[in-house]
């Protein structure tokens, strides 16, 4: 039980980091980014090279992953998201999945179909714990992604700088009138949630090998916990985010293969019609 | 509007004569027919997201879930079930198709009604998981064979006919040609111009009599449904069907042709799916490098294209429209034709109450209004006037008491079928359909007459706004905004007409033509309820005033009586010192 609980958490905790990563592009451009999840399977890859071609500690190659997907997201934001933000929400979403194209056969050109290993964060494989036994990298998984929770809410509940970019995407015109720059927050805000992607990717590579998957499940799974926990509610969406990765596992257990998706999909529309604002999340509904 | 409908036309002929060269000239490439054959199905896919996509704003991420329904119900039916002696193939195939049309057509229906509640990124969402469902299944239940799916699906055949190997080209096209014209005719009929004025505005639209929710479940299931009528050919021609070839990735592609072409568009699918057809074809020697330029071209048509390659044919900036001279008719009522006095008023309010949480906005509120004459509603900001508007119409539904129009109990209809009965309405800000022009907003009033045809030239003339035709109504000024709205509310004779603040932000010049426009008319025996604040077209105007404040009747009758009415003066003007 407990190894399906610890191992239902590491799944999920790329899923929260997603949910999470697509909340807040969501607020910034209200549209959905598709490539969410290609950006993980980058993030991994990121790593991997930062290992294998410039042979740094993995500690190394996760900062520098995480500080690359800011990079990117910063660039990312300000040639391809804005531009198309100026035609409309569908736009930003279309030019989202062109990215997804761009990302998936990029890393294939880059670094191949094959999926490859990356080294654990510590050198240690396994740990027992009440009588199960536990990756010590799953715990360093969910060690991680609580740190990085830490983080963001501090920085977005406690800093002048976040609240800043949650007052540009709540309210653009009147965030400018107050004398924020809300082309930057923006861009901030799409550095943030790409460097969330970069990360996850990261640190759930030695589990899972980087490379040679395809980003969009993890995108659209991502995106299922979003909605399962609230896509309105950062907190909805990281704890959804969990929950699909603890639903997807247990189910695992019991069924077929073939059956955990369409389970987890069926979940998502009960839920989609009896409640709409998610699980966790408030009264407020994010709608077009 | 007009201008992409002609486009897409030209654009589907100059097709058809290319799909006709192609397939005598290019017959002995089998690798090319074979993908002109495959384009062709997805073209019929596309040709319904299109519909969706283009004229309702609703998108669709599960498409090639119909069509994988389509696909498995001939792959099933026709491989795997022992049908009785004597039917033969080409019957099995005709019963399978249209058997497999349906389901997708109700499935269709289904997620339409999931539509209702939710747009945008939750839309996407549902559509996804439908798709992810479907195949899901698919893979699961034994019967359909798994990863491997069905394979031996027998060709079709009708006597000498094979619907299927090297002619497959010809019947797969004439299937998009039969989709592009039904699609056509939709959208160059009533349906297409009903589709348009939701896109634009649903509120609005189901204001003037379109049954939003009906149309918004039936293009759904439309697209649905020709879906899975492409899906029954793909197993036939093929031969088998896989799971793989059906998900998600499909849907998604779908979509990606759709936005390619030009959404809104039939022949933008046509176009979309064929270019994706060939650059799959011929982009296979160029392995990541293919995939990778497909993404590129479509971040460029979001950013740069946002109504697809067939848009650069149609789609052109605006000119700033000439405003339309305010002419004043000579006299009131010189059309009148005016209706019989019925002997039941055409609107009576009976003790109607409205909440919003704990906010009373209408508090027991009873009038009758006496046919053929204005009535004005007047009362301090929030005084619960719009609101009751709003429960009249059927925009919002009272709590308590009852609405009658023409004696009928309308309290819990939608705003459509309320438009049907003869009520027209114009809102506080002038809500009109902004890409449509002045001409097709006003022709929109036919959606509530049901049949009975009016000239729209005429009703233009009527309220001075023949000069502006053919402006797209986004690009009005101000004021002939106003006008094109009451010529839209007025020009399908109703028989009750509210109007809400019609003389906000007018200039004096247009404020006397409002005048003389509302009197002419009451001249036809409209019954006008109207929403004012501006007291001197109030006087001029009304046969009749009702005070509302805080959500009551504080005072009714005469315009000259209310005028000197202590508890009005005390509403307006605070508590007399």
């Amino acid at each position: 039980m407990i190894q399906l609980l610890v191992a239902g958490l590491t799944v999920g905790s790329t899923y929260a980091l997603v949910a999470l990563g697509i909340h807040i592009i969501l607020r910034a451009t209200r549209a959905i980014n598709f490539a969410q999840g290609d950006f993980v399977v980058l993030g991994g890859l990121f790593a991997l090279s930062f290992v294998s071609q410039l042979h740094v500690n993995i500690w190394v190659a996760l900062l520098g992953s995480t500080a690359l997907g800011f990079v990117l997201g910063a660039l990312y934001e300000r040639f391809i998201l804005r531009a198309a933000a100026r035609v409309n929400e569908g736009a930003v979403m279309i030019a989202s999945i062109g990215t997804v194209y761009v990302l998936l056969y990029g890393h294939a050109l880059i670094w191949g179909n094959e999926p490859q290993p990356l080294p654990t964060f510590s050198s240690a494989q396994q740990v027992q714990l009440g009588g199960a036994t536990i990756a010590v990298q799953s715990i360093w998984v969910i060690a991680l992604l609580a740190v990085m929770l830490a983080v963001l809410y501090v920085f977005f509940e406690r800093t002048v700088y976040g609240k800043a970019i949650r007052a540009a995407a709540n309210d653009p015109i009147g965030a400018r009138l107050a004398g924020i720059n809300v082309d930057r927050a923006r861009s901030v805000s799409a550095a943030i949630s790409i460097a969330l992607a970069t990360f996850a990717g990261t640190i759930v590579g030695p589990i899972t090998l980087v490379g040679g998957s395809n980003g969009i499940t993890i995108t659209v799974k991502g995106f299922v916990g979003a909605i399962l926990g609230g896509l309105a509610s950062p907190i909805g969406c990281t704890a959804g985010g969990l929950l699909v990765g603890l639903i997807e596992t247990l189910l695992g257990s019991r069924f077929a293969h073939d059956l955990v998706d369409p389970l987890v999909y069926a979940i998502l529309l009960v839920v989609l019609l009896v409640r709409p604002q998610g699980l966790f999340g408030g009264r407020r509904i994010v709608r077009d | 509007m007009k201008a992409r409908l002609r486009v897409d036309l030209r654009l589907q002929c100059a097709f058809a004569v290319l799909v006709v060269v192609f397939g005598i000239a290019g017959a002995r490439d089998t690798a090319l027919i074979q993908a002109a054959t495959y384009g062709a199905l997805y073209a019929v896919v596309a040709i319904g997201l299109s519909l969706l996509l283009g004229n309702t704003n609703l998108i669709s991420i599960g498409q090639a879930g119909f069509f994988a329904i389509g696909a498995y119900a001939v792959a099933y039916l026709t491989a795997s079930v022992t049908w009785p002696a004597g039917v033969t193939p080409g019957a099995q195939f005709l019963v399978a198709s249209v058997l497999g049309t349906l389901i997708a057509g109700v499935l269709g229906l289904a997620l339409g009604i999931i539509a209702l509640r939710f747009s945008g990124p939750y839309l996407a969402m549902a559509t996804l998981a439908f798709d992810a469902i479907v195949i899901g299944l698919l893979r699961y239940v034994p019967a359909f064979g798994g990863v491997s799916g069905i394979t031996n699906v027998p060709y079709p055949i009708f006597g000498s006919i094979t619907l299927s190997g090297p002619n497959a080209y010809w019947y797969a096209w004439l299937l998009v040609a039969v989709a592009a014209a039904a699609t056509t005719a939709m959208l160059r009929g009533r349906i297409g111009r009903a589709l348009e004025a939701i896109r634009n505005d649903p509120l609005a639209a189901e204001v003037v009599g379109i049954p939003v929710r009906r149309y918004t479940v039936g293009v759904f299931a439309y697209a649905g449904a020709l879906a899975g009528l492409a899906g029954t050919f793909y197993a036939s021609f093929l031969g088998l069907v896989v799971p793989d070839a059906v998900g998600v990735t499909v849907s998604i592609d779908i979509l990606l042709m759709v936005i390619l072409g030009g959404s809104g568009t039939v022949s933008g699918a046509i176009l979309g799916a064929a270019v994706i057809a060939f650059t799959n074809l011929y982009g296979h020697s160029y392995q990541n490098l293919r995939p990778i330029a497909y993404g590129i071209a479509v971040i460029c048509v979001a950013i740069f294209l946002p109504h697809g390659l067939v848009g650069l044919l149609w789609h052109r900036r605006n000119v700033k429209a000439t405003v339309a001279p305010v002419d004043v008719p000579p006299a009131p009522g010189q059309t009148a034709h005016a209706k019989p006095q019925a002997t039941t008023p055409w609107l009576e309010v009976r003790g109607v109450s409205k909440h919003f949480g704990g906010l009373v906005a209408v508090d027991n509120v009873s009038f009758a209004l006496e046919n053929g004459t204005v009535t004005a509603l007047i009362g301090p900001n929030g005084a619960g006037k719009t609101t009751l508007f709003n429960a009249i119409d059927g925009v919002v539904h009272a709590d308590t008491g009852t609405i009658l129009v023409a004696g009928r109990d309308v309290t819990a209809w939608e705003p459509h079928r309320i438009a049907r009965l003869g009520v027209a309405r114009s809102f506080q800000s002038a809500r009109l359909f902004g890409d449509m022009t002045v001409a097709e907003n006003v022709a929109t009033s036919a959606f509530a007459t049901s049949g009975r045809t009016f000239d729209v030239g005429a009703a233009l003339t009527r309220f001075g706004i023949a000069s502006l035709r053919e402006t797209p109504a986004r690009d009005l000024a101000f004021g002939d905004r106003r006008r094109v709205e009451l010529a839209r509310s007025a020009a399908g004779r109703p028989d009750l007409l509210l109007l809400d603040e019609p003389a906000a932000g007018l200039n004096a010049l247009e404020r006397e033509r409002l005048r003389t426009d509302i009197e002419s008319l009451r001249g036809d025996g409209i019954t006008v309820l109207l929403i004012e604040h501006d007291m001197q077209l109030v006087m001029d105007v009304s046969d009749r005033v009702i005070v509302l404040e805080f959500g009551s009747v504080i005072a009714d009758g005469l315009p000259r009586e209310v005028q000197t009415n202590p508890a009005v003066i005390e509403a307006y003007l605070g508590a007399s010192a």
